[in-house]
């Protein structure tokens, strides 16, 4: 399983999503990528993230098994991350 | 043309840019040389820093020129979380703070410190039991704005200073880009402060961090020691004259700008109460700042709408990426509304005559947009 994270410096959901986004880490084992939405552009673009940062994109065998858009709890990052793990 | 932008930037005051042509004229001088013209530039930068000083009421010692706001809030922020993380790693700050605020916090964040956002109450102010609740062992900073630039909520900076002064490790940093030069602030409240110029009528690319004389940084730009060692540069004599030019002009009648800007607000609440929007700012927001949604419309498409009769207001930050504005939610709890949210700001130079324009066109640009919404 791969998780990629795409976020901004200048982006307040993402600052308050990193405390949820350690905590992913911390808990399960998985391949975790982070890229910035204006450092990173072409790789970021490959990925359709929209205008709404941050962005979680979880993919396993290259193939993208869902996404989460915006300022997310642990609670709703988890439970993605269980769900497309099933 | 209407401008009611003025919290974005303000237009230069023609005395600024006079001060600001003559300095670039007469004091060639680097302020760093010892020859009588070098001596003349570095006389004239004490003279306007002793006076910007007294009209904040702090000491000349605590000016720290920067190229703005954003220069100030990195340098307060990295400065002092870099300098005093021996003593910890947590920060606390709000949801309403603007992205130069953010940023840095982000940097941080990416190198292991933690970032704790502190509640708000139901109008947008900072809950003071929530912050204490917050502070740690390891809190090292507080950076909370004095307003918030996009709806002018007001923070207690007195009752938040109370809270922190009681953890004496603890710094307390404020962006009060969007009081300055509006409303009296008490520096003395604050260990740091960042300002900006181009919001009181002067200059854009001069603003400052003013930093309490104890309190030691990490600079951002090292360099030699000029006029201070926590930002090296050659000093920036004409925009430091203007500088302070601009601040003696902003607090030239101060009160009465005030009750101008007062009269002005109430007399467009007034007229926004006739028209199909939501008012979004509340009793404790700066009177400088009114934030409306929008029934039914796009806040970017009324503002290209009102453009075209060359009216300029603002919506959301630029630079944000939510789909909603943060700081419109704070205060409305209602995220239709913080997603079509339009900023008016409003200055002493705005007349009833502008407001009564942008009234009717604002009016009718509703009227059109809502019409071709229900075709």
């Amino acid at each position: 399983m791969k998780v990629i994270k795409i976020s901004a410096i200048w982006c307040g959901a993402c600052l308050i999503t990193n405390k949820v986004w350690k905590q992913l880490k911390d808990k399960y084992s998985f391949d975790a990528i982070e890229l910035d939405y204006d450092m990173d552009e072409d790789e970021v673009q490959k990925y359709s993230p929209g205008e709404i940062l941050p962005v979680f994109l979880f993919y396993s065998d290259n193939r993208e098994l869902g996404r989460l858009v915006g300022e997310v709890s642990f609670d709703e990052l988890e439970k993605k991350y269980l769900e497309v793990n099933e | 043309m209407v401008y009611l932008d003025y919290s974005a930037t303000t237009p230069v005051n023609d005395s600024v840019i006079d001060t600001y042509s003559k300095v670039c004229r007469e004091f060639i001088g680097n302020p760093n040389s010892l020859h009588s013209l070098g001596i003349q530039a570095k006389e004239l930068i004490d003279a306007s820093t002793k006076q910007i000083a007294n009209l904040l009421n702090i000491n000349p010692n605590e000016v720290i020129y920067t190229s703005g706001s954003s220069e100030a809030n990195n340098m307060a922020i990295k400065g002092v979380c870099l300098k005093y993380a021996n003593r910890g790693h947590h920060i606390i700050t709000t949801e309403l703070e603007h992205s130069s605020v953010i940023a840095p916090l982000n940097y941080l964040s990416s190198i292991g410190y933690e970032i704790d956002f502190v509640k708000l109450d139901d109008n947008g102010q900072v809950d003071l039991d929530d912050l204490e609740r917050l502070i740690r062992d390891d809190t090292i900073l507080v950076t909370i704005a004095s307003v918030n630039s996009e709806v002018g909520v007001r923070q207690n900076l007195s009752k938040i200073s109370e809270v922190i002064r009681k953890h004496p490790k603890i710094f307390f940093h404020s962006d009060v880009t969007q009081s300055i030069g509006k409303e009296k602030i008490d520096f003395s409240l604050l260990d740091l402060a960042s300002i900006s110029c181009q919001k009181f009528y002067g200059m854009k690319g001069i603003g400052a961090l003013i930093k309490k004389e104890k309190l030691i940084i990490e600079p951002l730009i090292h360099g030699g020691k000029s006029t201070t060692v926590f930002r090296s540069g050659t000093p920036a004599t004409p925009l430091i004259a203007s500088f302070a030019k601009a601040l003696r002009l902003a607090y030239d009648d101060f009160n009465e700008k005030y009750q101008n800007v007062v009269d002005i607000h109430d007399y467009l609440i007034d007229k926004l109460k006739k028209l199909d929007v939501f008012i979004n700012s509340n009793d404790y927001c700066l009177p400088h700042i009114i934030n409306i949604s929008l029934n039914g419309i796009k806040s970017e498409v009324m503002l290209n709408a009102l453009d075209e009769r060359e009216i300029y207001v603002s919506t959301q930050t630029a630079c944000s990426t939510s789909d909603y504005s943060k700081a419109v939610y704070s205060v409305t709890h209602d995220k239709d509304r913080a997603s079509r949210s339009m900023r008016i700001s409003l200055s002493y130079l705005t007349t009833k005559e502008e407001i009564d324009y942008f009234i009717k066109n604002f009016g009718e640009c509703i009227d059109n947009l809502s019409f071709r919404r229900n075709l």
